[in-house]
């Protein structure tokens, strides 16, 4: 941190913590083991092992960002759907682009920010036939002076972060099984926390952990398939019954099904030093026609604990026993301590809990104590029509019956839709609010099983698709949620979908992009709009803040249409087919005429 | 006189010889057909005997065998004893018509094994259902049943309307499209009958026949766990059949079908993993033989064109290699 | 002389009968079921041109044989089955696409010919179109490939599918407005 001397850091901590307290009812923190003081970089896409996405800089407040501006641009030369996070550290930026997965190093102490360095890792074209939802990568993670990334055709690839020379590459999958890699990697420990993707292709879903120096694979659990693959030995202690069992990896699925039964984890990934867990999500099981795979198909829809050492998993939930809507559980996880109780209870009744908060695909903002397994509530931020809650004894969901795929038959206006109230883009949490900014849909589909076939390298699915607007009409939602009051505080309805993540400043502002281009600022304790830019291209990135070499605070947003929500542009598909991209064609037949492709990195910062 | 009654004992005899037989209504081996098979006889023979004494009287009438004279009282007196009769007689084969299907019907109530069937164009996709989901396995064109066990059936279609009938068991239910039927059936002696798809969905329509086989528990047991195993991986010394895996995964076999234990799990033709431990293939259209499968294979559309599997086109060592490995599927 | 004149009657009727059958029975040609394979199914590849341009004079592209094939509704009907079976629809939903092109626009990568489009299932693509070349037979080949030009029109609306049995997504292929291909990929 150059320019400053290091006494103002303790008066700037002194300071915080004596707003924090006047703020009084705010007693929501993220465990300081896992959200460390702010240094000003951006090292992995959640910011912190908490996975809060937000920063201590306040430089940028509510008062002052209607003045901020451009500061440089960069244009990444491709047109697909950028969903990554920028990294910064050290006054350089690091961008990872979709396929074919450019790395480039940006150095920020020059004006314009230059390219340092570019990486081409040349992924093998054909991988972008097996990439269900528009070739992305959500972003790199840097450790140790490397950074690591993965590529559309699965290999986790760690690089020398100052030259940009290659350290190592491992490949973990094959696209001719249908598998692919999209997620961010997270480095705990001095191990490369890696996942596949594929549950649309019958891909069996796993987690590697690679050793962060030699690229050498640690420990692999699989996600489904007997006790021993899915790393369930006897420090395994889940909470529900439903959870106990032998292998049940096998006995919840028709035989040899599991072998072909999804469970990804191409989502995100939380870590607790204190108690040593990280926790992380396990995708949909495939094929989508639920018929097909009667039983709970363990382990897919759930919450992984385990072990990073190891691997060995200590306790799991499963969110979506028996999935019904392509109900992905890798969303993200905040790590939070928080008093726990019922919406009414006084404050002085309640209970400080570790926990973790997930704004869950199936419209429930889960909150589970992190060191058991238990839910102590799930409580929906969406209009939910397919399920009937959770009871919180037995860990069970409600499925309701008149909205279960049948096979040969339209089930109509199911709500959430497949990709759920809230699909991957991640929300922030601010401790100065207390309130977790979940950027998310209302839409719903029209379903129709089909029977699917398995041919390996071909989409595994069974299921016809039309979604649409749900109750209100607008097809998005940025909803402020008070996870003590289990209650949203003040919501921002958008007419398009929002795909875009969510940071949270000390500034007290908001930040998310729509899906035709504007990236905006919002008060993040009363919702209204204080800035807004237009972008090129509608954006589904992760914007994120940091102190540039000069001191001063810089806030950066990749913008570029696509992934799932986006496809219709990014593929350039025909809306005259409402099944077109899974479904999703239906819910943003205007897209194309709001937004075009494009592929933009934007710096803002005040003048 | 004397002629015609020798000769309708011989034309009796002669019918009466196709009762028996694997596809013969009037060869009940289950419940079910029993309850048919006996409505059946009871229809025939009172209506039998009705139709004759109708025949004696019209003869008689006709040769003018001298009448009495009649009275008017005598006269109303026929007539009303002719249609209270007439009346009695319907109404008793009504009650037992009714009777008889409430009685099968019920049957199913207390079913313990579930068969679920699919009816494909031109073939019967077999599931036998457990609630522990890895307990249930898929075969094709063959049921097997333990006798005395009443077994339900859950009746589905995946594009036209056909019919489920194995005749020595049940009678006729269909299965339509977009909707869910159920029959069950109990049969009660063992032996191979033979089903038929008895509503017209296609070209193949007369060759869409099912194998039901009714064993006693035990054989049933051993039958039901040889099923669940998937199909033995070729050690690398039995390189033929190593190979002839290849041939299947890399042909167009992996297309469309299904062997449990390889990474063929496609659902548009018949379940393969125990291919060669069935009687028949193509749905009854041949017996199970490796010769057989061999001409299935290469040129399906001359022994049952209109199926949907294609002429398939391979060198000759590959089928060879390919049908030593099927016929390791037992 | 009169039994001759009956004769002629007669005579003259039944010919007149047989010319009708077998006019309405030429009619019949789109419903005509080839179940198996023809036996020469392999056109050479290399006949497929990508690119209208020629150097020197410009000469008429190779004609399309294969046309008849697209021509016929019981093809057109398998092919639309087949499509969903091998997961067609998987990347490609109804036409509209998905993690390939939309197939029903009037953007063809690779050639809106049925020659092309065979071509193009055979032997894949390098942005992600998988090669079905001895995984699909000829004959199925052909038939999808056909569907695929009636999802923009271009087959005759006598032979192309009407309503679908699924859920509705599209208008039928029957009522597609024709979309002249056009050579234009940004």
């Amino acid at each position: 941190m150059r320019g400053k001397p290091v006494w103002s850091i303790g008066l700037i901590a002194m300071l915080m913590v004596g707003a924090g307290v006047a703020k009084a009812q705010v007693t929501v923190t993220a465990p300081a083991s896992a959200a460390p003081a702010d240094d000003g970089n951006w090292v992995m896409p959640a910011k912190n092992y908490a996975s809060t996405r937000y920063s201590e800089l306040d430089q940028i407040n509510s008062q002052n960002v209607s003045g901020l501006r451009v500061e440089f641009t960069f244009s990444t030369g491709l047109v697909r759907g950028h969903e990554a996070a920028p990294l910064v550290a050290d006054g350089t930026m690091y961008i990872v682009t979709p396929f074919p997965n450019y790395v480039f190093a940006l150095d920020l102490t020059k004006p314009g920010a230059p390219v340092k360095w570019k990486y081409e890792p040349k992924p093998v074209s054909a991988a972008q036939g097996v990439a269900c939802c528009d070739f992305v990568n959500r972003g790199a993670a840097l450790a140790d002076g490397r950074l690591f990334f993965n590529t559309l055709d699965n290999r986790t690839i760690a690089l020398d972060a100052a030259s940009g020379a290659e350290l190592w590459k491992t490949s973990l999958g094959d696209i001719n099984k249908g598998e692919t890699m999209t997620m961010a990697p997270l480095v705990v420990k001095g191990k490369v926390l890696v996942g596949n993707s594929g549950g649309e292709f019958g891909v069996r879903g796993w987690l590697t952990a690679l050793d962060a120096a030699s690229g050498k694979i640690a420990w692999r659990a699989w996600h489904t398939g007997p006790d021993s693959d899915v790393l369930i030995g006897p420090d395994y202690q889940p909470f529900y019954d439903k959870e106990k069992g032998k292998d049940l990896g096998v006995a919840t699925w028709p035989p040899n099904q599991w072998e072909i039964g999804g469970g990804t984890a191409w989502g995100w990934i939380s870590y607790d030093p204190d108690v040593n867990l990280i926790y992380y999500g396990t995708a949909n099981p495939g094929p989508w026609n639920p018929e097909q795979r009667p039983g709970d198909n363990k382990w897919t829809g759930g919450i992984f604990a385990r072990n990073p050492d190891t691997g060995q998993a200590r306790w799991f939930y499963q969110v979506v026993p028996h999935d019904l809507y392509d109900h992905d559980g890798i969303n993200e996880l905040i790590l939070l301590d928080m008093p726990v109780g019922a919406p009414g209870d006084a404050p002085g009744n309640r209970q400080t809990r570790k926990v973790l908060v997930r704004p869950e695909r199936n419209g429930y903002v889960y909150v589970i104590d992190r060191t058991s397994g238990e839910v102590l509530s799930a409580d929906p931020f969406a209009y939910i029509n397919s399920t009937a809650g959770v009871d919180l004894k037995t860990g069970d969901i409600h499925y309701v019956d008149a909205k279960q795929p049948v096979m040969g038959q339209v089930v109509r206006d199911i709500c959430p839709t497949a990709p759920g109230a809230k699909d991957w883009n991640p929300s922030a949490f601010s401790p100065r609010t207390g309130l977790i900014y979940i950027p998310h849909m209302n839409v719903c589909m029209d379903w129709e099983s089909q029977e699917a076939n398995y041919i390996a390298g071909t989409p595994y699915v069974g299921a016809n698709v039309r979604m649409f607007a749900g109750p209100g009409g607008n097809r998005g939602e940025l909803s402020a949620w008070d996870p003590v009051k289990r209650a949203k505080a003040w919501s921002i309805k958008e007419d398009l979908p929002l795909w875009s993540g969510a940071l949270a400043t000390a500034g007290d502002v908001v930040f998310y992009g729509t899906m035709e281009g504007w990236f905006k600022a919002v008060d993040a304790r009363s919702g209204a709009e204080l800035w807004r830019f237009k972008a090129g291209s509608g954006i589904i990135g992760q914007p994120i803040t940091y102190r540039g070499p000069d001191g001063r605070q810089y806030v950066a947003v990749l913008s570029g249409v696509g992934g799932w929500a986006g496809a219709v542009v990014a593929g350039d598909l025909d809306t005259r087919d409402p099944t077109a991209a899974k479904g999703f064609a239906g819910a943003v037949p205007d897209l194309k005429e709001r937004t075009n492709k494009g592929g933009m990195l934007y710096v803002f910062a005040l003048p | 006189m004397r002629r015609l009654s020798g000769s309708g004992v011989v034309v009796a005899l002669v019918l009466l010889g196709g009762c028996q037989g694997v596809q013969s209504a009037l060869d009940p081996a289950g419940d079910q057909a029993g309850g048919i098979a006996g409505l059946f006889w009871l229809f025939l023979g009172v209506l039998g005997a009705i139709y004759l004494l109708v025949l004696v009287l019209l003869v008689g009438a006709l040769l003018g065998l001298r009448q009495r004279a009649a009275t008017e009282r005598r006269l109303t007196g026929l007539l009303t004893a002719w249609a209270g009769g007439t009346t009695i007689i319907i109404l008793g084969l009504t009650a037992f018509s009714y009777g008889t299907d409430a009685r099968i019907t019920r049957l199913g109530d207390d079913a313990e094994l579930t068969i679920e069937v699919t009816a494909k164009q031109f073939w019967w996709q077999v599931k036998y259902v457990e609630p522990q989901p890895s307990r249930s396995f898929e075969t094709a064109n063959e049921v097997y049943l333990p006798v005395g066990v009443p077994v339900r059936f859950i009746l589905k279609s995946q594009d036209v309307i056909h019919s489920f009938w194995i005749p020595n068991l049940h009678g006729k239910t269909d299965l339509i499209p977009g909707r869910v039927n159920e029959t069950s059936i109990t049969a009660r002696r063992a032996g191979v009958y033979r089903g038929q798809c008895a509503e017209f969905c296609g070209f193949q329509h007369a060759h869409m026949a099912l194998d039901a086989v009714a064993v006693p528990a035990p054989e049933f047991e051993a039958w039901r766990e040889s099923r669940l195993k998937p199909a033995p991986t070729p050690t690398p010394e039995d390189q033929l059949r190593s190979e002839g895996l290849q041939v299947f995964l890399t042909s167009p076999c992996v297309m469309c079908h299904t062997i449990r234990g390889t990474s063929a799990s496609s659902r548009v033709g018949p379940d393969l993993t125990h291919v060669a431990g069935r009687r028949t293939i193509a749905a009854g259209a041949l017996p199970y033989s490796r010769g057989n499968l061999g001409g299935w294979i290469v040129n399906p559309q001359s022994i049952k064109p209109g199926s949907q599997m294609p002429d398939i086109q391979l060198e000759p060592d590959q089928l060879q290699a390919l049908l030593a490995y099927l016929d390791s599927l037992t | 002389m009169s039994s001759r004149c009956h004769d002629c009657v007669g005579v003259a009727l039944a010919l007149g009968l047989a010319v009708a059958m077998a006019a309405l029975t030429a009619s019949c040609e789109r419903e005509e079921r080839d179940t198996k394979a023809p036996p020469e199914s392999q056109i050479s590849v290399s006949s497929v041109a990508l690119s209208p341009l020629q150097p020197g004079e410009a000469s008429a592209p190779p004609g399309g044989s294969h046309r008849s094939i697209e021509e016929n509704a019981f093809n057109l009907a398998q092919g639309k089955q087949l499509y969903t079976w091998f997961n067609c629809s998987g990347c490609h939903a109804h036409g509209g696409g998905d993690i390939g092109p939309a197939l029903m626009d009037d953007q063809w990568l690779y050639g809106s010919e049925i020659e092309n489009v065979y071509a193009t299932i055979v032997q894949g693509r390098p942005n992600g179109m998988p090669s079905f070349r001895n995984r699909i037979p000829d004959q199925q080949v052909w038939q999808i490939a056909a569907y695929v030009r009636s999802m923009s029109g271009l087959t005759p609306a006598t032979a192309s599918p009407s309503r679908s049995d699924e859920m509705q997504n599209k208008p039928a292929e029957q009522s597609m407005p024709r979309q002249e291909p056009k050579d234009t990929h940004p």
